[in-house]
């Protein structure tokens, strides 16, 4: 089920071209938008937050009840969109508290105090929410941000670098909320550059670089996607040395390497080599120990996709 | 699309308009205007004096009036879009009308209470100038509403709102519009000076236009800018780094 | 591009190069010239060079304006005319009203935007004394404020010298010139304290061209007020110019009557920069004025003072503010 369907979007500025061509669809749960600096990620998200116009192409949300409609120029949106900006810039003269009141009565609830207390406890702002935001820490900020974000109950949450100015603390707590969130099959799309937050929170990611898009989907099956990368596994076993002779016998095997730790073993052909390893040792009497992909981290997926674009 | 007095974001501006020192900067002003009434009351007391003319006229009208307005229009939004505020304004549902009208009423009301009312409050003060400072108080309300909505407009049209204010309050309307006669239909403070003429017949008030073209203009000039501020105001955009 | 590796290099054992981090170790430049960086990259601020457009228009409009009676004047002496405005008071509405709005606009470009962007923590982790920068900025805001008074002064001194002829003339002419130069380095140098120190105060750039502009435009119809309130009171006196009855015989010469100001006049002009700059300007000696400050005579010499004293708080105020290298 698409919640918000970007379609075929550019955005230029004069000579420079922010957003390039990029057409995806983002459905409920946890979407992460992964890319280096200056890759597009907020300019893509501040035209879905209906803050900037799309040089070409067109953005429409898909709300639970009622007709798509376009993000551009249509204030009716925020009432089931949230949107918790990068900049930190808010108004430093309210307290915690008054501006998530503020934003509450702004959305016409019918009964502003028991959805803002609802939010500040969401984010764990209780305790600060009676000081002046003037005198707030960034990651404090941040979180009274999502607060005034979520008073309204929306169903799509867009965060741009959420954890931005956040102790570990802070972020575990709120990776727990926005996967509840999530969870609750709201649609929460949050961008980042680091690649352990997005790993750990989302379940499907949009890789952005350089203004297009890359790869979409999960990170796992991007990685299956990337043939022409071999894949990299550490094999443990109770005769390295023959399990080696064996590998390198096999087509699917590209390179074998002994290490102090173990074998390296390079296969282009994952599928087979899951499914034959273990044949293969048992026919030979080796003892398999430990078998660990190396490369199956979002990193080593992102660091391909980058270069590979790059080049 | 109702446009329409939101009390929430009325109560914002306030507070952000009028908060810590920048109520001093619109305070010492009008002190100094009534002050120098005073002063000038006690040293010159006799009736045919001339100089309520100088100081109700050169100083609360053609000075203290746009200037208050000035700052106080640009920087009622203004100032939320310089430092990025606003898009927690704009990211509900509000109207963007709405937010164009509660603004501009919350201006017009913080420039009438800092100019306006020390005009009239000065006027009482000096010798033999009720009349005339009753006309005056009407223009500058006249003058804070127009004012207001230009100035207003301007924020939304570019950061340098207050830069390009200057240059019309004191090139266009201090210098020009008075050397060209033609040029006073396009010089707010001469709408306020012929709405106050109207109201009470003063030949120092230098007026040159009629009580119907300066209401006509007037009212074109403000609902024309609120309309462009809101037109404007829905394409809001954030600018800035792609990232 | 690696070097073709089939071909061993001839001569000298192999290496490694370290391209490595370097610590510079070579002649560093001084204060001076850190001084003097700052105060151009400042200078080139004051007249938007280095921004968009847009920063560009207020002082360009600005410069414009005040060159505008300038090239009239050429013009006009080109038809055979007199020079229509005189170099040290050239035309005082003008000037007063363009100035204000340059230095109120041009000044927060200087100070408020670091202030704003947090910068003053990057200037004073280098190796910059707190004083040099309030004094850079300074220096390059006179500096600014320089170029459009006496720019317009140089325009009407070159149409002049242009359409008059004979050394005679035009060394008339540069005569005339040196006290308005020195006029305009005496507006530079107060106003550029005045705006500087203001709009140091705070970061938001609208604030600061408030209050700047603010402070300007009251003290200057402050002043006039008083100066017209007081003037009205008092008819012209009769001072003989010539001292003593005229000999026997010989033509009777008019008296002349000059305007005596009052001391209430002679205080109203001190409470605005402008007119102060005029007191000061006849009290050297300088041309009267047809309306507004009367020439204050002796009196001028407290109009100098007040003038100086008012230039050195606000410098002490701009160097107390970065003593300490706060964020803000």
């Amino acid at each position: 089920m698409t919640v918000i369907q970007i379609k075929n979007v550019s955005r230029w500025y004069g000579n420079v071209v922010a957003v390039n061509d990029i057409t995806m669809d983002i459905g409920p749960g946890v979407t992460g938008l992964l890319g280096p600096n200056g890759a597009g990620k907020s300019t893509i998200l501040h035209m879905i937050a209906g803050f900037l116009a799309p040089s070409r192409g067109t953005l429409t949300v898909h709300p639970a009840l009622g007709e798509p409609v376009p993000t551009w120029r249509n204030p009716d949106i925020y009432r089931n969109l949230g949107l918790v900006p990068e900049r930190d810039s808010v108004y430093a003269f309210l307290t915690g508290e008054e501006f998530v009141r503020s934003t509450a009565k702004l959305h016409r609830l019918g009964n502003p105090g028991a959805a803002v207390s609802k939010a500040i406890a969401m984010t764990d702002m209780g305790q600060a929410a009676d000081r002046r935001i003037a005198t707030y820490s960034k990651g404090m900020r941040q979180r009274i941000k999502v607060a005034a974000a979520l008073v309204h109950d929306p169903e799509i949450l867009l965060l741009d670098e959420p954890f931005n100015g956040m102790d570990p603390r802070q972020r575990i707590h709120m990776m727990e909320l926005l996967a509840k969130l999530g969870a609750e099959g709201r649609t929460i799309l949050f961008s980042s550059h680091i690649l352990e937050e997005v790993e750990r929170l989302s379940g499907t990611i949009q890789v952005m670089v350089a203004g297009r898009l890359a790869a979409s989907g999960d990170f796992r099956a991007i990685r299956r996607l990337m043939t022409s990368r071999p894949h990299v596994f550490n094999v443990r076993s109770s005769d390295d040395r023959t399990l080696a002779a064996l590998l390198v016998g096999r087509p699917w095997t590209t390179a074998v390497e002994l290490t102090a730790k173990g074998l390296q073993v390079r296969t282009s052909d994952f599928g087979a080599f899951c499914a034959q390893i273990a044949v293969l040792t048992r026919d030979h009497k080796i003892a398999l120990r430990e078998l660990l992909p190396t490369d199956e981290s979002l990193e080593s997926v992102f660091g391909y996709l980058i270069s590979s674009q790059g080049s | 699309m109702s446009a329409y007095f939101n009390p929430t974001i009325a109560g914002l501006t306030v507070r952000a308009t009028l908060g810590r020192r920048r109520a001093l900067l619109f305070a010492i002003p009008a002190v100094i205007l009534i002050a120098l009434t005073l002063v000038l009351r006690a040293s010159r007391p006799g009736t045919d004096a001339l100089w309520p003319d100088r100081v109700l006229g050169d100083f609360g009208f053609s000075v203290l009036l746009p200037l208050t307005a000035l700052i106080v229009g640009t920087g009622v939004l203004g100032a939320e879009i310089d430092d990025g505020s606003a898009i927690h304004l704009l990211a509900t549902p509000v109207r963007r009308g709405s937010v164009v009208v509660t603004k501009f009423a919350v201006a017009a009301m913080v420039t009438a209470i800092f100019a306006a009312v020390p005009e009239l409050v000065a006027g009482l003060l000096a010798p033999n100038s009720g009349k005339l400072a009753f006309a005056l108080f009407v223009g500058a309300l006249a003058g804070s509403l127009i004012y207001s909505a230009v100035f207003l407009l301007a924020s939304v049209l570019t950061t340098r709102a207050i830069a390009f204010g200057l240059l019309y309050v004191l090139i266009w309307e201090g210098l020009l519009s008075n050397l060209v006669g033609g040029a006073r239909i396009l010089s707010i403070a001469h709408y306020c000076l012929g709405i106050a003429n109207a109201v009470h017949p003063d030949a120092n008030l230098n007026a040159g236009l009629t009580l119907a073209t300066s209401l006509i203009l007037g009212v074109i000039v403000t609902v024309g800018a609120l309309i462009l501020a809101t037109r404007r105001l829905s394409a809001f955009a954030i600018q800035g780094e792609p990232a | 591009m690696p070097a073709d590796l089939s071909v061993p290099s001839t001569g000298g054992p192999s290496v490694i190069h370290d391209l490595g981090y370097r610590r510079y170790d070579g002649p560093r430049l001084g204060r001076a010239q850190i001084i003097r960086a700052l105060a151009w990259h400042s200078f080139r601020a004051a007249f938007g060079l280095g921004r968009g457009a847009k920063a560009k228009i207020v002082p360009l409009v600005a410069l414009v304006a005040l060159c505008l009676p300038a090239a009239i004047s050429a013009f006009a002496m080109s038809r055979g005319n007199a020079r229509l405005v005189d170099y040290d008071t050239y035309t005082p509405a003008l000037r007063d009203l363009v100035m204000t709005v340059f230095v109120a606009v041009q000044a927060p470009e200087l100070v408020s935007r670091d202030l704003r962007s947090r910068v003053l923590p990057l200037y004073f982790a280098r190796p910059i004394n707190t004083i040099d920068y309030p004094l850079a900025k300074y220096l390059a805001f006179t500096g600014a404020c320089l170029v459009m008074i006496e720019g317009p002064l140089l325009l009407l001194y070159g149409g002049s010298i242009a359409n008059v002829h004979g050394g005679s003339a035009v060394w008339a002419q540069t005569r005339a010139l040196i006290p308005g130069l020195l006029v305009g380095l005496m507006w530079a140098v107060v106003l550029a304290a005045i705006s500087l120190f203001l709009a140091s105060a705070t970061g938001r750039r609208a604030f600061a061209t408030g209050a700047v502009a603010i402070f300007l435009l009251l003290t200057f119809t402050l002043s006039e007020i008083l100066l017209q309130v007081e003037g009205q009171n008092q008819g012209p006196q009769a001072a003989a110019v010539n001292g003593g009855p005229p000999p026997p015989g010989a033509t009777v010469h008019v008296q002349q009557l000059v305007y005596v100001p009052s001391l209430a006049e002679k205080i109203s002009g001190l409470f605005s920069p402008f007119t102060l700059f005029d007191g000061v300007r006849m009290w050297l000696g300088g041309t009267d004025m047809a309306d507004g400050v009367y020439n204050p005579g002796g009196f001028g010499a407290v109009y100098a003072l007040v003038l100086v004293v008012l230039t050195a708080l606000c410098l002490y105020g701009l160097a107390a503010r970065y003593r300490k290298a706060r964020l803000s």
